[in-house]
C-alpha cells in the first residue's frame, strides 16, 4: 500500500474532496471567450445569410409557421420559472399527430408541471446538490434565452435540437429534485 | 467518479459546435464551465488565474473540436484539455521561479495540517478545501487528479512528465498531511466514514 491512510480514511478523503463546492466562473468569462473566439475567427455568426437556394422559401414558410406557434406566449409570457414553453401546444401527445418539435414542447411542459408539483426545495441542502441544481437551471436558462431571443434566427432543425437538449436537462433537474423530495420526506 | 462523466451533450450540438456555432459552444460552456473551473481553481488557488485557464481551455476546445471523433466521452476529452492547461500553468509558474515541475515539499514544513494553521479538531469548520490548499502545488495536483478525477498514477506521470513513483510519493506525502483531518465514525455514517469539519 502506498498511502498513509487506511481504506476508510482514504474513502472519507475521496468522498470529502468530491463534495467540495464547485462554482461557475464569473459571467464575464464567457464574454471574454466569445470575444477572443470571434477575433480568431473560430465562430460563425448566429445568423446565416449565405444560404440562398431554392428551399429558402420553404424555410421561410416553416419559420413563419413556427413563429405563429411561438409568438403568442412570447408576447405574453406567463410568470413562470421557464417561460419558453408555448401555451398553445396540445397538452398531451394523444391529442393529434404532433411534429417532433411539438412533442418536445409537450414533454417540456409536462416536465415543468411535474417539477412544480414537487414540494418546495428544502431550505437546507447539500452544497453539491445545490450547485448541481443551480448548474442545470443555468444551462436551461441559457437555452431559453437563445430560443426566445428574437435576434437569433434558427432553422427548424436547430430549434428541435435545442428543445431536445432542454427536455434532457429538465429531466435531469426533475430527477434530482424528486430524489431531494424523497430524502426530505424520510 | 469525475464530475465530467455525469455531463452528456447531444451529438447534434457537438456537430454544430464543430462548425463553429456559437450557440452550441455556449451550451457546451454552460455544461462544463463548473468542473473545468474547479480543476483550474484547485491547481492555481487564484481565481483570476483560474478564469484565464478556463478561457484558454474553452478556446482550445473551439480550435480542436473539429477533430473530436467521439472515441472518448466529450467530458473526458474536455477534462484532458483543462488538466493540460492547468499543468502548463504550474510548469510556467515553476519555470519563472527557476525550478522544474518537481518535488516542492521543501517549501513546506513537513507535519500535519494543524502545524500549518489548519485545525484538526472535528468541531472546527475548517475544511478539506483549506487543507488541500495548504499542500504544495504538485502534491495538490496529484491528489486532485488521482482522487477526484480518477486518473491512474501512470496517467498522472505521463501528463506531468514524471515517473509513476513520483506520483505515488507525492500522493503518499499529501495523505500524511491530510490524515489528521479524517475520522472514521461508524455510528453516524452509513458507509462508516466521515470527514472532520463537515
Amino acid at each position: 500500500m502506498i498511502c498513509a491512510l487506511t481504506a476508510d480514511e482514504r474513502s472519507a478523503l475521496q468522498h470529502g474532496l468530491r463534495q467540495l463546492t464547485d462554482t461557475m466562473p464569473p459571467r464575464e468569462v464567457w464574454d471574454r471567450i466569445r470575444e477572443q473566439a470571434e477575433a480568431e475567427g473560430l465562430l460563425q455568426q448566429p445568423t446565416n445569410t449565405r444560404r440562398r437556394n431554392w428551399f429558402t422559401g420553404v424555410g421561410l414558410a416553416a419559420a413563419a409557421a413556427l413563429a405563429a406557434l411561438m409568438l403568442p406566449p412570447l408576447l405574453n409570457p406567463p410568470a413562470e420559472t421557464f417561460p419558453v414553453v408555448p401555451a398553445d401546444v396540445p397538452s398531451n401527445t394523444n391529442a393529434t399527430e404532433l411534429t417532433t418539435l411539438q412533442t418536445l414542447m409537450v414533454q417540456s411542459r409536462q416536465l415543468e408541471s411535474d417539477l412544480r408539483s414537487l414540494p418546495s426545495a428544502p431550505s437546507v441542502m447539500r452544497a453539491g446538490t445545490m450547485a448541481t441544481i443551480s448548474n442545470l437551471e443555468d444551462r436551461i436558462a441559457a437555452i431559453d434565452f437563445q430560443l426566445n431571443d428574437p435576434a437569433v434566427q434558427m432553422s427548424p432543425e436547430d430549434r428541435e435540437l435545442f428543445w431536445r437538449e432542454r427536455v434532457r436537462l429538465m429531466n435531469s433537474l426533475l430527477q434530482l429534485r424528486y430524489a431531494q423530495a424523497q430524502r426530505a420526506a424520510f | 467518479m469525475s464530475k465530467f462523466a455525469d455531463i452528456n451533450i447531444d451529438d447534434g450540438i457537438i456537430r454544430r459546435a464543430a462548425k463553429g456555432d456559437v450557440r452550441a459552444h455556449e451550451i457546451i460552456y454552460r455544461a462544463f464551465a463548473t468542473p473545468v473551473y474547479a480543476i483550474c481553481l484547485r491547481f492555481t488557488k487564484v481565481p483570476a488565474h483560474a478564469e484565464d485557464l478556463v478561457q484558454e481551455t474553452f478556446i482550445e476546445i473551439m480550435r480542436s473540436i473539429g477533430g473530436y471523433r467521439g472515441e472518448a466521452a466529450l467530458g473526458s476529452w474536455i477534462r484532458r484539455i483543462a488538466v493540460s492547461k492547468a499543468l502548463m500553468f504550474l510548469r510556467s509558474a515553476w519555470t519563472k521561479r527557476g525550478q522544474a515541475l518537481a518535488d516542492d515539499w521543501h517549501d513546506v514544513t513537513e507535519g500535519n495540517a494543524a502545524s500549518h494553521g489548519i485545525s484538526s479538531h472535528p468541531d472546527d469548520a475548517l475544511d478539506l478545501d483549506a487543507a488541500l490548499a495548504s499542500l504544495p502545488d504538485v502534491a495538490r495536483a496529484v491528489v486532485w487528479l488521482h482522487d477526484v478525477e480518477g486518473f491512474t498514477h501512470k496517467e498522472i506521470a505521463q501528463m506531468m512528465g514524471k515517473t509513476e513513483s513520483f506520483s505515488k510519493s507525492q500522493l503518499s506525502r499529501a495523505y500524511r498531511r491530510l490524515r489528521p483531518l479524517l475520522a472514521v465514525d461508524e455510528k453516524t455514517q452509513p458507509d462508516g466514514v466521515a470527514v472532520r469539519g463537515y
